[in-house]
């Protein structure tokens, strides 16, 4: 589950279900896949739940450094 | 001496004639430029508009130029409105710019036709370099001014669709000769910051003067060379703007541009939820048809009586052994008739009978003699005859010269 984000997940996602439903697969591949399809049903769920939610400002100081300011909305 | 005045008093006078001639103060002049400078560190620019028969120098100081939404250009044609006055230090009298359009039949539109064209033609709106905008994001880059109105709308809509998503504004002016440059350096530090999932640039509606900004070549460039995904939300009064062609996705306002940006979360939880139940519902059907298979497999008679199999193994065992034992018997039979047949054929060759026939054997000190000169005259010799013995002695003989008898 590395190098995985949403997109990619969501579409894999996909792909499982398809291929369950539309493929005569043997019993082990098919609980295999069931697996997998788990753990990115989990991953996709966890994405959409990640908060933070704050605004700022990005700045580029005089040095040339970047800076972020909170900014009330 | 004759009466005479200074350098600085003609220049004077002549820039209060100048001055006071009302149609000198305020004019519309048309020409081409050329020998176009902007000097940086001032601000001001310089030129020479000229025409067939005549040219005159221009200058359009900073607080003006900034108001130009046109890059102008060496020969472009150009209408212009300003007054004319003396640059004393020269002694030369020249147009001070107030304002500056391209010429022509739809002057700005024909210079971002031509500027739209050349575009194109470099590749910067070509649909194979579109990046893609993701999904899900966690945090959206925002290009446009802090004070606007379009970044009311798009925090409101983030807001609505997802309060999570986390916004990095990087403020720039969206109007005016600064603002190329700094909604350019707006989508590149947020490049550089790096953290941000998909960029909008964008402002409220306005004139096609007012959004000259967003048909800038520096903005074109910067949305062209940004690694991360660019949504260009700028209201429009008219068709287009270059940053639309660029940008990796179009939205017609700053508001549109927000909900490209973040999807609807409620949406895609019901996307992830019904692929889920999709799945579980799936392997629960697949788990219970093997179940149901296995069950009919093991329903079948084999396995209640598994007897049968070997009964049947030995059926046809026995069968096997009885044609093993018929084909054996019928061999036996074949060999004993061979073998009775060549007994018949050794009688017929045995010494005894032939004896029986009238043969005897001659043996000469229990030699048999097969030859006359192995006898001389008077030797003793044994003849055994089928039914006794006889003891001969030789009283002559004969040697056959032709080895042929003649009974």
């Amino acid at each position: 589950m590395e190098n995985i984000n949403f997109d990619i997940a969501l579409a894999r996602l996909e792909d499982i279900v398809e291929q369950l439903e539309s493929a005569h697969l043997a019993l082990e591949a098919s609980l295999a896949l069931f697996e997998e399809g788990v753990k990115l049903s989990l991953y996709c769920q966890k994405e959409l739940k990640k908060t933070d939610g704050k605004v700022q400002r990005l700045f580029k100081k005089l040095n040339g450094e970047l800076e972020l300011v909170e900014l009330e909305v | 001496m004759e009466d005479y005045i200074t350098v600085g008093m003609l220049n004077s006078y002549i820039t209060r004639l100048l001055d006071h001639d009302t149609r000198l103060q305020d004019f519309w002049l048309k020409g081409e430029i050329s020998g176009f400078r902007l000097y940086q560190q001032s601000g001001h620019i310089y030129f020479t508009l000229k025409d067939k028969e005549a040219s005159v120098s221009c200058v359009m100081f900073k607080s003006k130029g900034q108001q130009l939404n046109f890059k102008p250009e060496e020969g472009m044609e150009v209408l212009l409105r300003g007054y004319v006055s003396v640059f004393a230090r020269q002694g030369k009298y020249q147009v001070y710019v107030e304002e500056m359009q391209p010429y022509g039949t739809g002057g700005l539109f024909l210079y971002l036709e031509k500027l739209k064209a050349r575009l194109a033609a470099e590749g910067y709106f070509a649909l194979e370099k579109k990046k893609r905008i993701p999904r899900i994001v966690h945090r959206v880059g925002v290009v446009t001014s802090q004070d606007g109105a379009a970044l009311q709308d798009i925090l409101r809509v983030i807001r609505q669709r997802h309060p999570g998503v986390e916004v990095i504004i990087a403020h720039s002016s969206v109007q005016g000769t600064e603002a190329p440059r700094e909604l350019a350096q707006g989508i590149q530090i947020l490049n550089e910051y790096g953290e941000v999932d998909v960029i909008i640039v964008g402002r409220g509606g306005g004139s096609l003067e007012d959004l000259m900004a967003f048909n800038s070549e520096e903005l074109v460039y910067a949305i062209f060379n940004s690694r991360i995904p660019i949504i260009s939300g700028v209201g429009h009064e008219v068709d287009f703007s270059l940053s639309d062609l660029t940008a990796d996705l179009r939205a017609a306002t700053p508001t549109q541009a927000a909900q490209l940006a973040v999807p609807d979360y409620s949406l895609l939880q019901k996307e992830v939820h019904s692929l889920s139940h999709r799945m579980v519902r799936f392997m629960q059907r697949n788990l219970s048809n093997h179940e149901e298979r296995l069950d009919r497999s093991m329903m079948k008679k084999v396995w209640r009586e598994p007897a049968i199999l070997l009964q049947k193994k030995q059926e046809s065992l026995a069968e096997t052994q009885k044609r093993l034992k018929r084909s054996m018997e019928e061999r036996i039979k074949e060999k004993s008739h061979d073998l009775a047949l060549a007994a018949a054929g050794l009688d017929n060759l045995s010494p005894l009978k032939v004896m029986t026939r009238g043969y005897a054997i001659l043996t000469k000190d229990k030699r048999v003699v097969k030859d006359v000169t192995d006898i001389e005259i008077g030797d003793e010799l044994q003849a055994d005859l089928a039914n006794g013995r006889l003891q001969l002695l030789i009283k002559g003989k004969e040697k056959i010269k032709d080895g042929k008898h003649k009974f």
